[in-house]
C-alpha cells in the first residue's frame, strides 16, 4: 500500500477543505446583503455605484451591502433569474422597469406592499414621491413591486450648428411629424447618389427598435400594450402601421434615415461626428453628447403626429422572492436610501438619467446642476406626457416579434402592414398559454 | 469487488474456475487501483460539470409546462418536435451551416497558404508567424467590440477607407443581407493563424528525404506540393476541419456583442438560439431540446471524424 499513507494524508485535507465550504464560520456582524446592478451606458457607472454603496455601508454599521455588476439589463435579469433557482437570490436588484410584469407572473418578486405598511406609510404616500408616469411599471395589481430609481424618456436631438447651416431656427425645434421631415430633408446633404450627412437618424436594435416603435406609434395616438392586462399588444392598428410607414418613408421615400437597422452607440456615434444632423435617443445619452459634441446641440421633445406622448424607459428596484426576513429588510433600508431624494439627484447628475424622486430637484445641488445644464429639464418636462413602458408575459420574446419584422421593413424586404400582421400574429402565439390561463379561462 | 472475494471463497468447495477468474480479475483491480484513484478527480468534476449537466438537458428536454403558472409535466418529445418546427431553429441551422462552410474553407485556406509561405524558420517569418497569430490571442468578445467600430456605418474605420470606392455606403450589421458575412469575416480573420500553427506542424513531418528525392528526380514546387505535401498533411487538414466545425457551433461571442442574432434572425446561429430560448424565452424544455439536437449532431461529426482518422491510420 504504497499510496496508503500519502491518500489519506490528501483525503484528510480534503476533507477538511470541503468541511470548511460548506459550514462557514457565522460570525455575529452586519446584515450581508448583496445588489446586482446593470451597467446598461457606459463603464462610469460602475464606479459611480462603488462611491453610493461605500457611502450607504458608513452610515448603517449594521448592514455590510454588496454591490454586484450583473452586465446588461438582460444579463441582469439572467443572473437574477439563476440565483432564485440556485435558492440564494441577491438581496436586491437594479431592473429593466419592463421585466417586473414578466417577474410577477413568474412568482419572482417580493410584494413589498408589507414592507411600505411597517414603515406606517400608505402605499399612495409612497407612490406620491414618484413621477406620476413611472408608477405604471412598478405596481401590478394595486400592489406595489418595484421602486423607480433612475429613468429616462426619449428625445430629439439637434445638432444646432448644422441647423443653422441649413437656414433652420434650432431655438424652435420641429413640433409635429410633418415639421421634423422637412427639417431632416433640409439637413440632408448628398453627392450623387451617396448620402454625405443624414437628415435624422432613430436606432433599431433589439430593446431599443422596440422602445422607438413605442414612442413613435404613441405620438401617432396609439398604444403599444394592454397597459392593465399583460397578455394583450396592438401590433396591427392603424396608429402603429402609421408609425411604422413613416420610418420607412423616411428612408426609403424621403432618403433622409440610413438604411437597415442601426444600433444606438452607432446612431450617437453618428451623431457626434456629424454624420446624423438629428437623432431620437434617450435621455440617457445626454451626459455623453454633452461631454462629447464638439458643437452646439439642442434637445427637444418628440415631435408628435396626433398627440405628444413618449414610453418611459429606466430601471427600479426590487427586490426577488425566497430572501430571509432580517436580509429583506436590510434591503429595503438600502432601497429607501437609493430613491431619497439627496441620493437620486446625485445619480441623476452623475448619469444623465433623471431623478424619479420629484423632491430631488428640489434640492439645492439640483437647482444649480439645472440652471448650468437647461438642456436636463426637457426630459423632466417631457414626462408630464410620459406613459409606462411596454411589459407583457414574456416582454423579451414578445418585443422582439415586432423588432424582427421592423428590421425586414427598415431593409427593404417587408411592407409595413404586411410586417406588423407577421409580428402581431407571432406575439399572439407567444402569448397564448397566458390567456389560456387568464382571459381565456372560463367558468 | 474486492471487498466481495473473502465472502465467495469458503462456499469454493468444488474449485470451479470461477474464484479463480475473480481472484485474477481482483489482483488486476489492485494493481491498477492507484491509477483509478488518480483519474477519480478529473473523473469527479467531468461528472459534475460535462455528463451531470448533460444528464440534466436530457431530463429537461422532456418536461415542459402548459401554462405559465402550471407545474411541468412529462411531454416525451413533444419539444423537440416544437424545436424542429420552428422557424427560427431551421432559419439558426442554415445560418449556422453557411457559417460553418463560409469561415471554415475559407480560414483553412489562409492558415495553409500561410504555412507554406513561413515554412522556414528565420526572423522575418517569425516576426510574420506573431503577427498573423495575434488575433488568435485577442478574446473574441474583445476583438468584436473592436470590429463593430470598425463596421460603423459611415463614420467606421472600413467605410473611411473604402467608402469612397463602393456606390452606396451599406449598413455592414444592420443590413441582413450583409450581416452574417460581416460576421464571417472575424471569425476568418481570428481563426487563420491558429489553423496555421498546425498546418506549420504538419509540414515538420513531411519527410525530408521524400522531398530531396522529388527535387532530384526533377518534381517542380506545385508537383512537390500536390503529390507530397498535400497527402502527408491530410491528418492535419482532417483535424482542422473537426476544429474549425466545432468553432463554428461553439464560438459565438461575437454574435451576442454585436448583433444579437439579428437584424431579422439573419445572424442567428444554433448556440444563440439555444441561449435565447433559455434567457428570452425562459423556455427550458426547448432550449434543452434544441441543445440535445446539437449535442448530437456535434457526437455525430466527431464519431465521424474519429473514424476516419482511425482508418486511416490503420490504413498507412
Amino acid at each position: 500500500m504504497l499510496f496508503s499513507r500519502r491518500l489519506t494524508l490528501g483525503l484528510a485535507i480534503a476533507g477538511t477543505l470541503a468541511g470548511a465550504l460548506a459550514f462557514p464560520a457565522r460570525a455575529e456582524g452586519p446584515t450581508e446583503i448583496d445588489l446586482f446592478f446593470p451597467v446598461p451606458v457606459d463603464g462610469k457607472l460602475a464606479r459611480d455605484m462603488g462611491t453610493l454603496i461605500k457611502e450607504f455601508n458608513e452610515g448603517h454599521p449594521n448592514i455590510k451591502a454588496t454591490a454586484v455588476y450583473t452586465g446588461s439589463y438582460d444579463d441582469t435579469l439572467i443572473k437574477t433569474r439563476a440565483s432564485i433557482k440556485a435558492g440564494k437570490p441577491p438581496a436586491a436588484v437594479i431592473m429593466s422597469a419592463n421585466f417586473l410584469l414578466d417577474m410577477q407572473i413568474e412568482n419572482e418578486l417580493t410584494n413589498l406592499d408589507s414592507l411600505i405598511a411597517a414603515d406606517g406609510t400608505t402605499k399612495e404616500q409612497f407612490l406620491g414621491q414618484f413621477f406620476p408616469a413611472l408608477q405604471g411599471n412598478a405596481v401590478i395589481n394595486r400592489s406595489v413591486y418595484g421602486v423607480p430609481f433612475h429613468n429616462s424618456t426619449p428625445l430629439l436631438y439637434i445638432n444646432a450648428d448644422k441647423a443653422k447651416e441649413a437656414g433652420l431656427d434650432p431655438s424652435k425645434p420641429p413640433q409635429t411629424w410633418a415639421e421634423l421631415t422637412d427639417w431632416a430633408k433640409k439637413l440632408t446633404k448628398r453627392e450623387g447618389d451617396k448620402v454625405t450627412q443624414w437628415g435624422i437618424a432613430i436606432p433599431c436594435a433589439y430593446d431599443y427598435c422596440g422602445w422607438m416603435m413605442e414612442t413613435l406609434t404613441m405620438s401617432n395616438g396609439g398604444r403599444y400594450y394592454n397597459e392593465e392586462f399583460g397578455g394583450e399588444v396592438y401590433y396591427d392598428t392603424p396608429s402603429m402601421l402609421g408609425a411604422l410607414t413613416w420610418w420607412n418613408d423616411l428612408v426609403t421615400k424621403h432618403k433622409v434615415h440610413p438604411p437597415g437597422a442601426t444600433p444606438g452607440p452607432a446612431v450617437s456615434t453618428s451623431f457626434i461626428s456629424g454624420n446624423a444632423a438629428m437623432m431620437m435617443l434617450s435621455t440617457g445619452s445626454l451626459t455623453y453628447v454633452r461631454d462629447n459634441a464638439k458643437f452646439n446641440y439642442k434637445v427637444a421633445f418628440i415631435p408628435r403626429n396626433v398627440r405628444n406622448a413618449v414610453p418611459i424607459g429606466g430601471a427600479s428596484l426590487i427586490v426577488p422572492a425566497g430572501q430571509e426576513a432580517d436580509k429583506q429588510k436590510a434591503a429595503w433600508t438600502l432601497i429607501k436610501w437609493m430613491t431619497s431624494p439627496e441620493k437620486s439627484g446625485w445619480w441623476s447628475r452623475a448619469t444623465g438619467y433623471f431623478a424619479p424622486n420629484m423632491a430631488a430637484y428640489k434640492t439645492p445641488d439640483m437647482v444649480e446642476f439645472l440652471n448650468k445644464n437647461p438642456d436636463a429639464k426637457t426630459a423632466v418636462e417631457q414626462l408630464d406626457v410620459a406613459k409606462p413602458w411596454f411589459a407583457t408575459y414574456k416582454t423579451v420574446p414578445v418585443r422582439k416579434t415586432l423588432e424582427d419584422e421592423v428590421m425586414l421593413v427598415l431593409n427593404g424586404k417587408k411592407q409595413p402592414k404586411e410586417a406588423l400582421v407577421a409580428a402581431q400574429k407571432a406575439a399572439d402565439e407567444t402569448l397564448k398559454p397566458y390567456n389560456a390561463e387568464t382571459s381565456l379561462k372560463l367558468p | 469487488m474486492s471487498l466481495a472475494e473473502p465472502a465467495a471463497l469458503p462456499v469454493a468447495t468444488s474449485a470451479p474456475p470461477r474464484p479463480q477468474i475473480l481472484r485474477r480479475f481482483s489482483t488486476r483491480f489492485k494493481a491498477s487501483l492507484p491509477a483509478y484513484l488518480l483519474l477519480l478527480p478529473s473523473l469527479v468534476f467531468l461528472a459534475l460539470f460535462t455528463y451531470g449537466a448533460m444528464g440534466r438537458v436530457l431530463v429537461d428536454a422532456l418536461y415542459q409546462r402548459a401554462t405559465p403558472r402550471a407545474p411541468v409535466r412529462f411531454v416525451g418529445l413533444d419539444n423537440i418536435a416544437a424545436v424542429l418546427a420552428d422557424s427560427a431553429f431551421t432559419g439558426a441551422v442554415v445560418n449556422n451551416l453557411v457559417y460553418a462552410v463560409g469561415t471554415a474553407i475559407p480560414s483553412i485556406g489562409l492558415a495553409l497558404l500561410f504555412a507554406l509561405a513561413l515554412s522556414r524558420t528565420n526572423a522575418v517569418t517569425s516576426a510574420l508567424r506573431a503577427a498573423l497569430f495575434l488575433p488568435v490571442l485577442i478574446p473574441m468578445v474583445a476583438a468584436s467590440a473592436l470590429f463593430l467600430f470598425i463596421f460603423l456605418p459611415n463614420v467606421g474605420l472600413l467605410d473611411y477607407y473604402i467608402g469612397s470606392l463602393l456606390p452606396v455606403l451599406p449598413n455592414w450589421l444592420g443590413d441582413s443581407d450583409i450581416a452574417l458575412y460581416a460576421i464571417m469575416v472575424i471569425t476568418i480573420w481570428k481563426n487563420a493563424g491558429y489553423y496555421m500553427l498546425f498546418f506549420l506542424a504538419g509540414l515538420q513531418a513531411v519527410p525530408e528525404d521524400v522531398m530531396e528525392a522529388a527535387h532530384l528526380d526533377g518534381a517542380g514546387p506545385y508537383q512537390r506540393l500536390r503529390h507530397i505535401i498535400l497527402p502527408e498533411l491530410k491528418p492535419t487538414f482532417l483535424f482542422v476541419i473537426v476544429i474549425a466545425t466545432l468553432n463554428a457551433v461553439t464560438q459565438v461571442d461575437h454574435v451576442f456583442v454585436m448583433t444579437k442574432g439579428g437584424p431579422s434572425n439573419a445572424t442567428n446561429l444554433v448556440l444563440f438560439y439555444i441561449y435565447q430560448q433559455a434567457v428570452e424565452h425562459y423556455d427550458i424544455g426547448k432550449a434543452s431540446a434544441a441543445t440535445l439536437l446539437t449535442l448530437a449532431a456535434l457526437m455525430g461529426l466527431t464519431a465521424l471524424s474519429f473514424r476516419t482518422m482511425a482508418n486511416r491510420e490503420g490504413g498507412s
